[in-house]
């Protein structure tokens, strides 16, 4: 946070002071309370009154059911239980079933698979976009904001749509694709082994880059244009303005979109069932798929649970790589 | 090593921006002939969804042509005296969860910026686990607990659930928003004998505008397409948002699309104004006049 | 067995709304035996999965007037039809199960093996004269948990038009299924359109060619079996039928034949609405071709039954159970079956039902010699029916050879 904290003009000492986080100090100097030690007791608690809602919101809304997760992990939970509301503990016996099932080393490749190439894409087609529409041309802020639909569409009917565009014999995109001679036969996006994964990535890339252009341009639009002007006077401009000026500022903002896009695609459940239901023969069955397989249409939910656990943990590595890189950003 | 550059150093950022990357060319109206080209690719899906829905016969993947060539409103008829309820309902529902996530998460993005409070990197771990967790676990978790509570089939109990998963997206992304603020705007109303509060209401905030938005319009895109809540947490039909009402075309062996195209192109309407309205405060940065 | 405080908000409301003193069946802690038949029921509670018209108007309007006879009021919750063995299990777990359950039939054993359904026996009902199929399904280690007013198979329907002119006639065995199949397949028009979606659906659209040869779901990894596999896998790979059976549902299956894309189908009775809508459509239905002449053609039994499930009110429980009796009377029967395709359950009825609805003759038919799907695995069923659309799409889509394929599904 300190390297964007700099600012062109002067004060820096201040903006020093009050980076270290002395708020007890300011209030000193404010000299707004008289004894010091209650000034400091008041302003901390005010300070987390800023805090508490939020976080007794996560609480009751997340710390639950997360627990609840965890532990289900380690049941035999099916649709006895619900009723019974016994569910007998059996240790890590689920993890090791769901583990050496024949689909799970398949499932686990398709995960990656899935998530690296939609980040991939999303973002990197979303900076384009974003990097685009920086500049301002007419209509540049309504042709924006329709970039958005994608997302206010209801999933099951994305879902339906992309289908139809898909389809083998009648799909827009093959008829498309024929009548453009780009192609001899038509390919069967959702009823080939090798090719359903790529299309479920395409849809799911179409989804994400309304998310990541937004983001991502909002963040491009805070950054001063006086840091562009100035460096224009040095000398640098388009790919070295990009490196020296507009990365580093934006990193807060990618590091966001990265970690949110990756653990929100990790949860991905409703286009892939909406598209191909994890298959067609399990090509494109990932961790989230097949956890909602076990939990809802087999009921077995404590397999479901141990799945969507390790999944969880997944998303955690991440979020803890984040979280290092962000401290890192911040020391620097 | 431009021209541009040396003829016009101090040039306000208006009209004219100089580009970070891109082949140098200037805005106009050939960039909007090229977004226009992108967005006609982007979005020939929403295409697709609106020639669906004028189709005659129910639609279907199988008989569709490229243009509606005789179209029909059947669809959008049933659409409307069937969801018109539904529709306000979203309505109610998204905006009431905007207001209390941004209320929620906007203090507590700013506290976790700028204050020094300990397990700051616990929290935001907690706030990242939170969006690992699959909806319909929480969903399921909430049903018990709604059911006790008597907060099945209402607003209220819809607007807190949904907001779920708005808040700690707020959170997240106001955090990394806010962390952009230069202190000293902040050291500034301090000595002007500013306490916390205040300084957060009439200094931090108003320069955030464009944050704020940003996350406001997330959360409600994240309620007005949530599916999740709005199933497992009502049981009648007395307050049905429209993501749940557009089920009652989809059966089990029978499917009428071109009702389902209409009211997803119906439920998309609203939002898409709202939208346009807001992309007016995303659109200028607001640090930039703060320095000035 | 119902936790105190966790009643339903309606029972409260009701207590306060009734002069007498209901506080004894009512209040919290449920009324197990304590308030015997002393309270009048006033209402009950009702959920099933019809939550589209037609059967949505046609199940409110039989739902009331059963309620009327017996003098209660309906409260109907009508879910979508994935999402009622969610809401099942939640209302089990949080104690709100409704006072009527409707379940589609192979739903029943995993339900009644919870414990959370009530023998219908307690109330006297049974269901003789019942074929036989649909008793088995509703039935759980012996005791009767549900009855099933109407129920339907599926059947191969046929484009009159196209077969006359192309003078084919109705196949009635595979070999004849498949030189038909070819020789109506031209340009964009498949001969023959089938589900084998990677869902229960698949599964089902597949049982009648692995029964009718002798397969069995106990092992699929048979001969018998993989032979009916190899068939569907020759439709594909000889061009008769599209690549994309791997990713329709029967609705999709509709739509290409409705649009003419397909000569043959395999689908059920509860699309006559929709066909009959288009113009210039003239089909038929026949019984699904068998492997050899002579052989019965075995389809699956679908349908839904309704059952009472535990709520701990002995005079609820009573009171639903008549509505389901007055569900699966004589005359409601023959009006479900009338108004939704289907075929009622109790053989008596058939010879008059074929009377009033002739173009329900061919599924009749096949209802006389059809099969339950949880006959013999009871709960055990939804794990093979996963295996067998498993091994059904590893050699459609996966390109395995059909024996490999269903002896992979089998070993899990």
């Amino acid at each position: 946070m300190t390297d964007i904290q700099t600012p062109v003009g002067g004060g820096r000492t201040f903006a020093h002071r009050w980076q270290r986080g002395a708020a007890g100090k300011s209030s000193g100097r404010g000299a707004r309370r008289a004894p010091r030690w209650s000034g400091r007791r008041r302003e901390r608690v005010g300070q987390l009154l800023f805090l508490a809602p939020a976080v007794v919101y996560m609480l009751v809304f997340y710390g639950y059911p997360v627990v609840k997760n965890v532990v289900m992990g380690f049941q035999e939970y099916t649709t006895r239980t619900f009723f019974t509301g016994e569910a007998p503990w059996v240790g890590l016996a689920n993890y090791r079933e769901v583990m050496s099932s024949a689909i799970f080393g398949k499932a686990v490749a398709n995960t990656v698979l899935f998530t690296v190439g939609s980040i991939a894409g999303q973002f990197t087609v979303g900076l384009l976009i974003a990097l685009f529409f920086h500049r301002r041309f007419p209509w540049s802020g309504a042709l924006r904001s329709l970039l958005l639909l994608p997302w206010l569409i209801p999933l099951i009917v994305t879902g339906a749509v992309w289908k139809w565009i898909l389809d083998q014999d009648n799909g827009a995109l093959n008829r498309g694709l024929r009548a453009l001679h780009l192609v001899d036969t038509m390919p069967g996006w959702l009823t080939s082994t090798s090719l359903a994964l790529v299309a479920v990535v395409l849809v799911n890339i179409w989804i994400g880059i309304p998310f990541n252009v937004t983001i991502l341009y909002g963040g491009l639009q805070d950054i001063p244009e006086e840091l562009y002007e100035a460096a224009a006077l040095d000398g640098a401009t388009g790919w070295r303005a990009f490196r020296y000026i507009t990365w580093p500022l934006l990193r807060p903002v990618v590091g966001v979109v990265l970690v949110l896009g990756v653990v929100y695609t990790l949860r991905v459940l409703d286009i892939i069932l909406g598209l191909t239901g994890g298959g067609p023969a399990n090509a494109t069955q990932t961790l989230a798929t097949q956890s909602y397989q076990l939990s809802f249409v087999e009921f077995d939910f404590g397999q479901g649970a141990a799945l969507g656990n390790l999944l969880v943990l997944v998303s955690l590595l991440c979020a803890v790589i984040y979280l290092r890189a962000n401290r890192r950003l911040v020391d620097e | 090593m431009t021209s541009t550059g040396r003829l016009t150093p101090l040039r306000p950022a208006t009209t004219w921006r100089r580009r970070s990357t891109g082949a140098g060319h200037t805005g106009g109206w050939g960039s909007t002939a090229v977004a226009v080209i992108l967005l006609s690719v982007m979005l020939f899906p929403v295409y697709w969804m609106v020639n669906v829905s004028v189709q005659p016969g129910g639609g279907g993947a199988v008989a569709t042509t490229w243009l509606p060539l005789h179209p029909d409103l059947s669809g959008y008829g049933k659409a409307l005296s069937d969801q018109g309820p539904h529709l306000v309902t979203s309505l109610v529902i998204s905006l009431g969860s905007v207001v209390l996530s941004l209320l929620i998460a906007a203090p507590a993005a700013y506290a976790l910026v700028r204050f020094r409070i300990p397990f700051i990197q616990l929290i935001l771990l907690g706030i990242l686990v939170s969006q690992m967790v699959p909806g319909i676990v929480v969903a399921n978790a909430l049903y018990s607990a709604y059911s006790d509570l008597g907060l099945l089939n209402s607003t209220v109990g819809l607007i807190f659930a949904d907001s779920s998963t708005g808040i700690p997206f707020a959170i997240l992304v106001l955090r990394a928003f806010l962390a952009s603020v230069p202190g000293e705007v902040i050291e500034a109303a301090f000595v002007d004998g500013a306490g916390q509060l205040r300084t957060f209401v009439s200094v931090v905030l108003p320069m955030s505008r464009n944050a704020l938005v940003t996350a406001g319009l997330f959360t409600f895109l994240f309620t007005w397409s949530d599916f999740l809540f709005a199933l497992t947490l009502t049981t009648t039909e007395d307050v049905r948002p429209v993501t749940l009402g557009l089920y009652q075309y989809i059966g089990s062996y029978v499917q009428d699309w071109s009702a389902v195209m209409a009211t997803a192109v119906m439920a998309s309407v609203p939002a898409v104004v709202l939208l346009l309205v807001a992309q007016k405060y995303v659109a200028t940065g607001t640090t930039a006049g703060a320095l000035k | 067995m119902s936790r105190p405080g966790a009643r339903p908000r309606t029972l409260r409301i009701l207590a306060g709304a009734c002069a007498l003193p209901l506080a004894l069946a009512a209040c919290g802690g449920g009324s197990e035996g304590s308030g015997g038949g002393s309270s009048t029921v006033k209402s009950l509670r009702v959920l099933d999965y019809y939550s589209n018209e037609p059967d949505k108007a046609v199940y409110q309007k039989t739902l009331e007037a059963c309620g009327q006879e017996i003098g209660v009021t309906i409260d109907r919750e009508a879910v979508p039809g994935d999402t009622l063995i969610a809401k099942v299990l939640q209302q089990s777990s949080s104690k709100t199960l409704p006072d009527v359950l409707m379940l589609d039939n192979p739903d029943l054993q995993q339900i009644a093996a919870t414990g959370a359904l009530a023998p219908l026996s307690d109330f006297d009902l049974s269901a003789d004269g019942y074929a036989k199929g649909v008793v088995d399904a509703s039935t759980y280690q012996g005791k009767l948990y549900g009855l099933q007013p109407v129920t339907n198979t599926i059947g191969l329907f046929y484009n009159k038009k196209l077969l006359a002119a192309a003078g084919v006639k109705v196949p009635t065995t595979w070999d004849e299924l498949r030189s038909a199949a070819k020789t109506l397949t031209r340009g964009d028009q498949y001969g023959i359109a089938f589900s084998a979606i990677n869902t229960y659906e698949g599964t089902w659209q597949f049982l009648p060619f692995m029964w009718s040869n002798g397969g069995d779901e106990k092992d699929i990894a048979t001969q018998q079996t993989a032979d009916a596999l190899q068939l569907w896998v020759d439709l594909v790979k000889s061009g008769s039928a599209s690549k994309s059976v791997v990713t329709w549902s029967q609705a999709d299956v509709n739509d290409q034949f409705k649009a003419g894309k397909a000569a043959f189908m395999v689908n059920g009775p509860w699309q006559f609405p929709v066909l009959n809508e288009v113009s210039g459509l003239d089909y038929d239905v026949a019984v699904i071709p068998v492997p050899k002449a002579g052989m019965p053609s075995v389809a699956p039994l679908g349908g839904e039954t309704w059952t009472v499930p535990q709520t701990g009110d002995a005079s609820r429980q009573a009171a639903a159970a008549k509505v389901v009796a007055c569900l699966n009377s004589d005359a409601n029967q023959l009006a479900l079956g009338k108004a939704r395709q289907t075929v009622p359950t109790k053989t008596a009825l058939l010879k008059q039902f074929v009377q009033e609805n002739p173009s329900m003759a061919a599924f009749t038919d096949a209802v006389q010699t059809a099969r339950s799907r949880t006959g013999e695995l009871g709960e055990g069923w939804p794990k093979a029916a996963t295996k067998i659309y498993t091994a059904v799409q590893a050699a459609m889509a996966g390109g395995k050879a059909p024996m490999a394929a269903l002896q992979q599904a089998q070993a899990g």
